[in-house]
């Protein structure tokens, strides 16, 4: 099942000729179209003030496959002060990109601008665009709750809600509306546990309460929870930062999997985690993008002194 | 390039560096040494340089081991990984390096034994003191960082290849003029045969580094020399890289 919280393609195809009132707006300024042909060449990430690290001339290397989230100087203002400036970022299908950067750098309120979170804290405000397949997530006609249902998110600490294991996974798809019956709830329940890894671990105690469980268990539940109303993109805060070796190991080969169905773009102070689970990275700086690319790359041979500073231990 | 914040990473990535340095000036000395025993025949000189060899083994078995600690506990990445494993690969090349001079001296042992061979052992010098060179100016370019020495030394190996095809000619001829100096003239072919080994050795060090600095292989076509035709010696153009 799918949200139409977006107008369908239908709707756009027979439209003719574009209502003016449909052209894209943020706080009253008219924003340029992001069309998918011309929105390549304009993801050059901005590079002109960077000092090359190597002499090499090599060119940015754009994601390969189709870009589920386009962002074009998205910047964030909390109470007037400017937390991020103009990044524009193509978020690849069925990719896992990961943000990194210093505390403060701006990655996980890039993130939040993503589904939407900023909306919920006062004084907050996001200028620039972001679409998602093409759509703006913030025109005033989409909904941030089923937004927030296609595009999930996991925190640092595990949040389960303080029920029983089936609730919390249970509980998306009832307030969507997307089960009409109790077989049907125990199918979308068992589905998520297992593509979240913890079926064989949960199976025989659905009905306790899930704050029993290990942080390793919870994290892999509020996966599952996240799953269980079929978004297509998931968003993760620090996923790992609370779990042991084991546990974080768990989640890293679980996000592994779960990139050949989602979308996955996680933040993470871990470099190394950065440099397991990831496929593309953005390196950000003081509210800024400062380098993305190939994860083996950014790895290897970044073309930013920043970025080279920062992954190998320098940054002052 | 900025400090590492953990100050104690930084310390022990420029302790391997210092190390292969000094290594690489050890091999140096006995690279100079070895042709200079064969020159002057020295017969203590040469056994010098066959002792001294144990200390570039120890060396490089020391480096190797600062290094996979290195590995093990701070993960390098990105131009630290290089410079580590740049460390690893350049004391393997001197190590080699190592063993070439040592086999040059044990034969300037030999040689001592018998009759000078004043001109031939003057050719050997000359060939030695160029690859002597060459050697001292890519560990230069290793620990001053500098690009453009190490890819000077990468285009010049054409002038040992010349350098080894002239002796060839050189000792052929005059073993075909007196078979009695075949034995000797055998020695002396092997030791320019090392010497251009060294030669190689050296270009190997130059791509390290410049891998080291930029992250890319060096690229395009290294000039060499090509024997020619009425050269029976199979193997100028077989050198291994």
């Amino acid at each position: 099942m799918k949200f139409r919280i977006f107008r369908s393609a239908e709707d756009q195809t027979g439209a003719g000729p574009v209502d003016p009132t449909e052209t894209p707006r943020m706080g009253g300024q008219v924003l340029p179209e992001v069309t998918p042909s011309k929105g390549r060449a304009a993801a050059e990430p901005r590079l002109e003030d960077a000092t090359p690290v190597s002499n090499a001339t090599v060119v940015d290397s754009p994601p390969v496959g189709p870009i589920k989230i386009a962002a074009r100087d998205v910047s964030v203002f909390y109470e007037g002060k400017q937390a991020l400036y103009d990044v524009s970022l193509d978020i690849p299908d069925k990719t896992v990109t990961a943000l990194i950067g210093p505390s403060g750098c701006g990655k996980s309120t890039f993130l939040r601008t993503m589904n939407r979170m900023n909306d919920t804290i006062a004084g907050a405000k996001v200028t620039g665009r972001i679409a998602m397949d093409d759509e703006d997530i913030n025109d005033r006609s989409i909904d941030p709750v089923l937004l927030r249902a296609r595009v999930g998110m996991v925190f640092q600490r595990p949040n389960p809600f303080p029920k029983s294991i089936y609730e919390n996974v249970a509980y998306g798809p009832k307030i969507h509306g997307l089960v009409s019956s109790k077989a049907e709830m125990d199918e979308v329940v068992e589905k998520a546990l297992k593509r979240a890894g913890l079926w064989e671990e949960v199976a025989d105690r659905l009905q306790s309460s899930a704050m029993g469980l290990s942080g390793g268990q919870q994290q892999r539940l509020v996966i599952a929870r996240a799953i269980a109303v079929n978004p297509e993109v998931i968003l993760m805060d620090e996923p790992c930062s609370a779990l042991d070796p084991i546990a974080t190991a768990r989640i890293e080969e679980l996000i592994d999997e779960l990139r050949e169905r989602f979308c996955i773009v996680i933040v993470t102070h871990s470099m190394a985690q950065a440099a397991r689970v990831s496929q593309r990275t953005a390196f950000f700086h003081m509210g800024r993008l400062v380098e993305t690319g190939d994860t083996e790359d950014i790895f290897q041979n970044p073309r930013e002194r920043r970025t080279l500073d920062y992954i190998t231990g320098r940054f002052g | 390039m900025n400090q590492h914040t953990v100050k104690a990473y930084g310390d022990e990535l420029n302790q391997i560096t210092a190390e292969v340095a000094r290594m690489g000036g050890l091999a140096e000395a006995q690279v100079a040494d070895a042709i200079d025993s064969v020159a002057r025949r020295d017969i203590a000189l040469a056994r010098a340089v066959v002792e001294r060899d144990l200390k570039l083994d120890a060396l490089h078995r020391d480096i190797e081991k600062k290094a996979i600690r290195l590995i093990a506990l701070r993960q390098p990445v990105a131009s630290d990984l290089r410079r580590t494993l740049g460390a690893m690969k350049i004391a393997t090349d001197l190590e080699r390096t190592g063993d070439l001079a040592k086999n040059i001296a044990k034969r300037a042992l030999i040689l001592a034994e018998g009759e000078p061979m004043q001109p031939l052992t003057r050719s050997i010098e000359r060939m030695g003191r160029l690859v002597s060179t060459r050697l001292r100016d890519v560990l230069d370019a290793y620990t001053a960082s500098e690009l453009d020495r190490a890819v000077a030394v990468w285009q010049t190996d054409d002038e040992v290849d010349e350098h080894y095809n002239a002796l060839f000619r050189e000792l052929l001829t005059y073993m075909m003029g007196d078979p009695r100096t075949i034995g000797a003239c055998t020695h002396l072919l092997f030791m320019a045969k090392n010497l251009e080994r060294i030669g190689d050795h050296a270009t190997n060090i130059a791509e390290t580094v410049h891998y080291e600095i930029t992250g890319e292989d060096i690229v395009g076509e290294r000039p060499r020399a090509q024997p020619t035709a009425e050269d029976s010696d199979p193997t100028p153009n077989l050198s291994t890289h």
